[in-house]
């Protein structure tokens, strides 16, 4: 059982000595802007700049997976800095590790348990301030109405291999925080920040147990919907005719890193006469853009084993798909059939970069 | 054989499967004439979006076909291509398409009578289930 850690200080203060006894030489999580009422995940460097720290804001605006893999991907940080992420964000994280897109020298990985966060569109369109309901489910460990339906379903809401796991669930945002060092590093951050010795030992409350049943009962719920909505050609078609091809859902997926879409490239730029072939063999016509369809299933084929179902594809999408849905769904039918978890441990290949020789008998004749 | 031909797409691994199909042709052994087919250089090279773009785009079965386990000219090549076709069938019946129309078969490069024969037993599979929906569908 890990040992839980009564802090007298909120994550500002935290952040703050961190950088004051120059533990790190930055920290990188969602700061909130009231200038102009925004939150931005920030790269903080000054202990004076680490006002209005907000990394439980119930909003995320991308997942800073991303941003990390562009700190990091070409060359590490040359000195210790923290990175406060979402499990999704972090489980992003590690498995773009894998993918070679994240160099992980020299981070502090600090995440918390998630309580889930709304669309995106309810921030853009309301005030932002925190809504007291998030703020209650938070404290009783239950979904709070109106947050993503992949968050509502998600059961990895508790951190894999953070090095400082802080406990949300039970507790309120403003709160002394409540956190565990379950590796090494953690153990030496909290150390050189003098957590252990100021701490006191706590109990783990129940609210993340709670809150980790009715997700299950959640993600049944919503697995039973998706696979009902896709049941044949014509659910697939009804639900996919929307798109309208904008790609948005692969821009902010965290593990669709490739600079070059296989799905933009001249491999789908039909010439016009191959296009009327088709046109004069196909009974039924054609709509175009052609491959609308394809587009989703060949995501999936090339990152439905690592989806982390963190919602930003369903967000940004204009046409109202279920995306991250479907991608959770399906994604986790792969996923359990190589018995893999995206972001669970870095020794884990990924599924289609290796095999094992007794397998899979029933896909061959 | 009754009725109009179906159109199955087959991609043959070079060392094998395709020299199965050509031994069978010089062994003027008959199969159905209702496969397309593409040689690749392995099975593992047959990406899942080939399989799905075939179906996609009207085929009514997909066969892919490598060498035994164990005979792989690269060593490894089936094995990782069993993954790619596992996948390929997961996510064509998560979504509403039949997995059935999607077939996996080890024939080697000296066995062009089971490739004859798994091409009959496929193509009546194939006749069976009908025309692919899909066909008379303007959205995909």
């Amino acid at each position: 059982m890990e040992r839980i850690y009564e802090i007298q200080m909120g994550i500002e203060e935290l952040a703050r000595r961190a950088l004051e006894t120059g533990t790190v030489g930055g920290v990188a999580a969602l700061l909130e802007v009231p200038e102009t009422n925004k939150i931005a995940f920030t790269l903080v460097r000054a202990p004076e700049d680490v006002k209005g720290l907000a990394p439980f804001s119930p909003w995320m605006l991308e997942n800073a997976a991303r941003s990390i893999s562009q700190m990091t991907r070409e060359a590490a940080f040359t000195q210790p800095v923290a990175v406060i992420l979402r499990p999704c964000e972090l489980r992003a994280l590690r498995e773009l590790v894998k993918l070679k897109q994240v160099n992980m020298t020299n981070l502090i990985l600090i995440s918390f348990d998630c309580p889930g966060v709304f669309p995106i569109g309810s921030r853009l369109n309301g005030n932002g301030d925190l809504p007291a309901a998030y703020e209650k489910a938070v404290l009783e460990g239950t979904n709070c109405p109106g947050i993503r339906q992949v968050c509502s379903a998600c059961e990895e809401f508790v951190p894999r291999g953070a090095d400082m796991v802080i406990s949300l669930v039970g507790r309120s945002p403003t709160d002394t925080l409540r956190a565990a060092f379950p590796t090494e590093a953690g153990q030496k951050f909290a150390e050189a920040l003098g957590l252990l010795a100021e701490g006191r030992e706590v109990e783990a409350g129940e609210e993340r147990d709670r809150l980790a049943g009715i997700r299950a009962d959640e993600h049944n719920a919503l697995s039973a919907r998706i696979q009902g909505s896709l049941k044949d050609l014509d659910g697939l078609v009804s639900v996919f005719d929307r798109c309208i091809s904008c790609h948005a859902c692969r821009y902010v997926c965290p593990v669709c890193y490739c600079k070059d879409c296989f799905f933009e490239s001249p491999a789908f730029s039909y010439y016009p006469h191959s296009l009327h072939k088709r046109l004069e063999q196909s009974a039924a016509g054609l709509r175009l853009p052609l491959d609308r369809l394809l587009f989703h299933l060949g995501r999936l084929t090339h990152m439905g084993a690592s989806c982390v179902a963190c919602g930003m594809c369903e967000d940004v999408c204009v046409a109202g798909i279920p995306v991250s849905q479907i991608f959770k769904t399906v994604g986790g039918d792969i996923q359990q059939m190589f018995d893999y978890l995206p972001g669970g441990s870095p020794d884990d290949p990924l599924p289609l970069l290796t095999y094992r020789e007794d397998e899979l008998k029933e896909m061959e004749d | 054989m009754s009725g109009k031909r179906k159109k199955i797409v087959a991609f043959l691994c070079n060392w094998c499967t395709y020299t199965a199909a050509d031994l069978a042709g010089t062994s003027r052994l008959k199969y159905e004439p209702d496969i397309r087919i593409l040689r690749v250089m392995c099975s593992s090279r047959v990406d899942p979006v080939f399989i799905l773009k075939a179906l996609m785009d009207g085929a009514d079965g997909v066969l892919v076909g490598g060498c035994e386990l164990g005979d792989c000219h690269y060593q490894r090549g089936n094995y990782y291509a069993r993954r790619k076709v596992a996948v390929a069938k997961k996510i064509a019946a998560d979504m509403g398409l039949d997995p059935e129309r999607i077939r996996l078969s080890w024939i080697s490069a000296s066995d062009g009578p089971r490739f004859a024969e798994v091409v009959n037993e496929f193509t009546r599979e194939i006749e069976e289930k009908g025309d692919t929906p899909v066909k008379h569908e303007a959205y995909v």
